[in-house]
């Protein structure tokens, strides 16, 4: 096997990296909120993102809507969906060891991943909505991937304007750097958890609706997307969340990158070699996380 | 009328540890009151007691006459408990301004003048908008102090202030502590520099092993023999 990489080529792969990059940014973003503010790994993140694409895919294929007018839609189903979860399971084990909340979580995951089974079959779906790619130069964009592209930097922007302007937004941020100052300040703590668990699915839920235009929807397309959430905020470092948008935006790079160096199989393989030297030398991630 | 601050037999364990065990005092309202003891000896537990971050095992605490035990800390706080930490605890990533914000309710403008007038009070205005993490260790004791005040509380709990200020500012915080106290606020504050405690405090309790061994005005604390061994032994 023999073949010639072009300076097009690299053109071409750094340019679907940074596209999918903002994505896992976005729903990496949601990860690294959660763990911030609560001290959990949310194991759910993913199967949150699945439901997102299916609520997605019932809209357009029940009621023909624009599968991107959907997308506040989507991210309100899953923010009330979040809220719920947290007021009812979630919140038990804020102050439990990081077992009891990996376990709860992984528990809510694999119900999400059955229910959904049972109650959407686990046939593949396609939201077959807009296709092919626009051309410049040397240069192809997939239509469905920069629509996301923009959709999803927009939301990230959003959040960090939420999370750097507003009252609500320091409040989470000042729960996330120390959570019993915020509460006897007068802040309340849990309305902030169960705000954060709810944004962050939200957030999740975002992805899922715009990736349901690009890849196949079935019950199990979540959980990979939990593991390349932690891994991105591993890379920027945990409760970091200008972070997370670094991590994103490398590991899109990097998984393309690889897809153009190695064959298709080994790309996939170099994302958690990494996860793992990054742990080796620098477990507080690129930029540092925050110590506890 | 009601004392400031009733603490009614409260108990309070963690494992087989009785950190706080029977403790009962009062606070008159707009007077500093001391908490000493050696170390262990359950103050910080019984701070976290009152400000709802530890439940009680038994026992009651009623701010004003009415009960507050068993309310979520910001509920306490919100009814005018304010609070500051022996490690000094500021949100690091947000700016001196902002911390103080954070904490508010209510409408913005009238939040900010006020934000930035205690900053003036402090003498940090000039350092409003510099991240909290990264202003010196006085600054940052004095703008935890500030952010406690932001909610005009009635009652203040002020875990070592002294620990870890030079002398100049040390005086600064006395100055404001006993201006709170003309403004009829009600003081309770853990100290371990006696000479701060015996200069500023009009009542003072002693806790020992979780007890309360003693309680009077400061000279006559000085030479109780049972706080006399409780710190240097028998």
């Amino acid at each position: 096997m023999n073949i010639v990489i072009t300076p097009a080529m690299i053109g071409q792969v750094i340019i679907s990296g940074i596209l999918s990059g903002v994505l896992y940014s976005m729903v990496a973003l949601g990860l690294a909120l959660i763990f911030g503010v609560m001290r959990i790994i949310n194991v759910a993140h993913g199967p949150l993102l699945m439901l997102g694409a299916y609520t997605t895919f019932f809209l357009y294929s029940a009621f023909g809507l624009n599968p991107y007018l959907t997308v506040p839609i989507s991210m309100a189903v899953l923010f009330v969906a979040g809220v719920v979860l947290e007021r009812t399971l979630v919140f038990r084990v804020v102050d439990a060891p990081e077992l009891s909340s990996l376990l709860l979580t992984f528990g809510i995951s694999i119900a999400l991943v059955n229910g959904a089974q049972l109650a959407f079959t686990s046939d593949l779906r396609a939201v077959e909505y807009i296709t092919g790619s626009w051309v410049l130069g040397p240069f192809a964009f997939s239509k469905s991937r920069v629509i996301a592209f923009v959709f999803a930097g927009f939301l990230t922007g959003g959040a960090f304007l939420f999370l750097r302007s507003t009252r609500l937004g320091k409040a989470i941020r000042a729960t996330s750097q120390s959570r019993e100052v915020a509460m006897v300040c007068g802040i309340d703590v849990g309305k902030i958890h169960r705000l954060t668990f709810g944004l962050a699915s939200a957030l999740a839920a975002a992805g899922g609706a715009l990736i349901s235009v690009i890849v196949a929807i079935q019950p199990e397309m979540g959980q990979i997307w939990t593991f390349k959430s932690f891994l991105v905020i591993v890379l920027g470092g945990a409760g970091n969340y200008p972070g997370a948008l670094l991590g994103g935006m490398l590991l899109g790079l990097i998984e393309q990158l690889a897809s153009l160096f190695l064959t298709t199989q080994l790309s996939e393989v170099v994302a958690y070699v990494l996860l793992v030297l990054v742990l080796l030398v620098r477990p507080t991630g690129l930029l540092g996380g925050r110590q506890t | 009328m009601a004392p400031a601050l009733e603490v009614a037999d409260v108990h309070k364990s963690f494992g087989g540890v009785r950190a706080v065990s029977g403790v009962s005092l009062s606070l008159e309202r707009g007077r500093i009151h001391g908490l000493i003891g050696p170390n262990g000896s359950g103050k910080t537990t019984l701070f976290n007691c009152i400000t709802g971050v530890e439940r009680l095992d038994r026992g009651r605490i009623l701010l004003d006459g009415e009960p507050i035990h068993g309310l979520q800390p910001y509920e306490i706080a919100r009814r005018g408990v304010g609070r500051t930490f022996q490690m000094i605890r500021v949100f690091p990533e947000l700016t001196a301004l902002e911390n103080l914000l954070v904490v508010t309710r209510g409408p913005r403008a009238a939040a900010e003048a006020h934000a930035r007038e205690l900053l003036a009070f402090v003498r940090l205005q000039d350092l409003a908008g510099e991240y909290a993490g990264n202003l010196s260790y006085g600054q940052q004791k004095l703008v935890e102090f500030v952010r406690m005040l932001m909610r005009d509380p009635s009652l203040v709990l002020l875990d070592e202030p002294a620990a870890g200020v030079n002398r100049t500012l040390l005086n600064e915080l006395l100055d404001a502590v006993r201006r709170l106290r003309d403004a009829g606020k009600t003081v309770l504050l853990v100290e371990h520099d006696m000479k701060v405690v015996m200069g500023l405090c009009e009542t003072v309790f002693v806790l020992d092993h979780g007890e309360k061994i003693a309680e009077g005005p400061p000279g006559v604390i000085q030479s109780d023999q049972r706080v006399i061994e409780a710190y240097f032994g028998r």
